[in-house]
């Protein structure tokens, strides 16, 4: 099981997946932290995420130094995503549109991960690429550079509407907690400008997969090659020998984008969980 | 990729180095997306401007991903990078 789903399913609400449990969004979870530990505006901002996203400190140096020191940062920066409750998890589509049905308030703004590693200035509606989720987004006057732009704040069908259009576009979802259960921010990923893909992809840690993977129904797929060039995890490619699409299912992180640009429906998001081998690869 | 390997020391003058978030050419030009910039003087209710010198800050946090192409010292302006082979 997903260590967020473990902490913060329900089997009776959202069938024990965390980020469909409607009582992680009703809650008051902004103000929910870790006891006796005071709540530092700095460490909720995006641009933390980013930037420890980008660099968990030490560990481009422990390259340098030997593999245990590598390891070693690897585990260390694991477990203190777990201690601040800070995992992110990649969501397909269909979770996502139940995930904005759930949570309010959502404002579209700049993606602060795209502003540091490629200097791109989102000024409007038309440009945001990323979406603010919950309380903490009514907050946004107050750091206008961290908003350069301002914020659109979106009704669900408007919320909907844009995650299309960005999954059209070919970006993966990633749900962005800021200490579970509260949901900072609803990521629209690309390698390598974003920290929480660069980091799964780079150094496998950081970003849950999906509850899902996706598998290819060879009788339906044509090897068009439509979907290899959408996946960001190295995990689709066509094979050359069959003239079909296929998938290592223990690289798949289940966003989805190869289903969803599939013009024949040969791939199909399948449960983690119903493949034993896979169960517990997150 | 083997570890322990050496990589590439990136120094960035950052005395000549005073508008990149204006200027961009390195963080468009890089291949492997090594460039990081951030404000580094963030103000409560003010949003700042990046054609003001010193107010944004370059690093190369991902110096593990750099080829040693070179891309970005020919394409800075004022020829603040120095890249330092493994």
């Amino acid at each position: 099981m997903c260590w967020l789903c473990d902490q913060f399913g329900d089997m009776e609400y959202g069938n024990g997946v965390w980020y469909l449990n409607p009582w992680n969004y009703a809650r008051n979870m902004y103000k929910i932290r870790e006891p006796g530990k005071v709540f530092a505006v700095r460490e909720a901002g995006p641009e933390v995420v980013t930037e420890a996203g980008l660099t968990p400190p030490g560990l481009i140096n422990a390259i340098e130094k030997s593999r245990e020191e590598y390891d070693r940062i690897i585990e260390e920066n694991k477990e203190r995503i777990r201690l601040r409750r800070q995992g992110n998890q990649v969501l397909p589509l269909k979770d996502a549109e139940k995930v904005l049905e759930l949570c309010s308030p959502m404002g579209l703004m700049e993606c602060m991960c795209r502003k540091g590693v490629r200097a791109i200035d989102e000024r409007n509606e038309h440009e945001y690429t990323c979406m603010g989720m919950g309380v903490g987004m009514l907050k946004w006057e107050r750091w206008p550079e961290r908003y350069k732009g301002g914020v659109k704040f979106v009704n669900v069908d408007e919320a909907k509407e844009w995650t299309r259009e960005m999954d059209k576009r070919g970006f993966v979802h990633i749900l962005m907690l800021f200490g579970a259960p509260y949901i900072g921010g609803f990521c629209q990923c690309d390698y390598p400008d974003c920290g929480a893909i660069r980091l799964a992809v780079d150094f496998g840690f950081g970003t849950l997969k999906s509850h899902y993977v996706a598998m290819v129904d060879y009788d339906k797929c044509n090897g068009c090659g439509i979907c290899a060039q959408r996946c960001q995890w190295g995990a689709l490619k066509f094979e050359v020998t069959s003239e079909k699409a296929n998938i290592d299912l223990f690289k798949c992180y289940g966003c989805g984008l190869c289903e969803t640009s599939c013009p024949r429906g040969a791939i199909e998001l399948v449960e983690r969980k119903s493949l034993p081998a896979l169960a517990e690869v997150w | 990729m083997d570890i322990p390997r050496k990589l590439p020391k990136i120094t960035i003058d950052h005395e000549k180095c005073m508008v990149p978030f204006l200027c961009k050419k390195c963080l468009e030009i890089c291949p492997q997306a090594v460039f990081w910039v951030v404000c580094i003087k963030e103000e409560r209710l003010k949003e700042m401007d990046p054609r003001v010198p010193g107010l944004y800050k370059l690093s190369a946090p991902r110096r593990d991903k750099c080829t040693v192409c070179n891309k970005c010292i020919e394409v800075c302006p004022v020829d603040a990078i120095k890249i330092e082979a493994p």
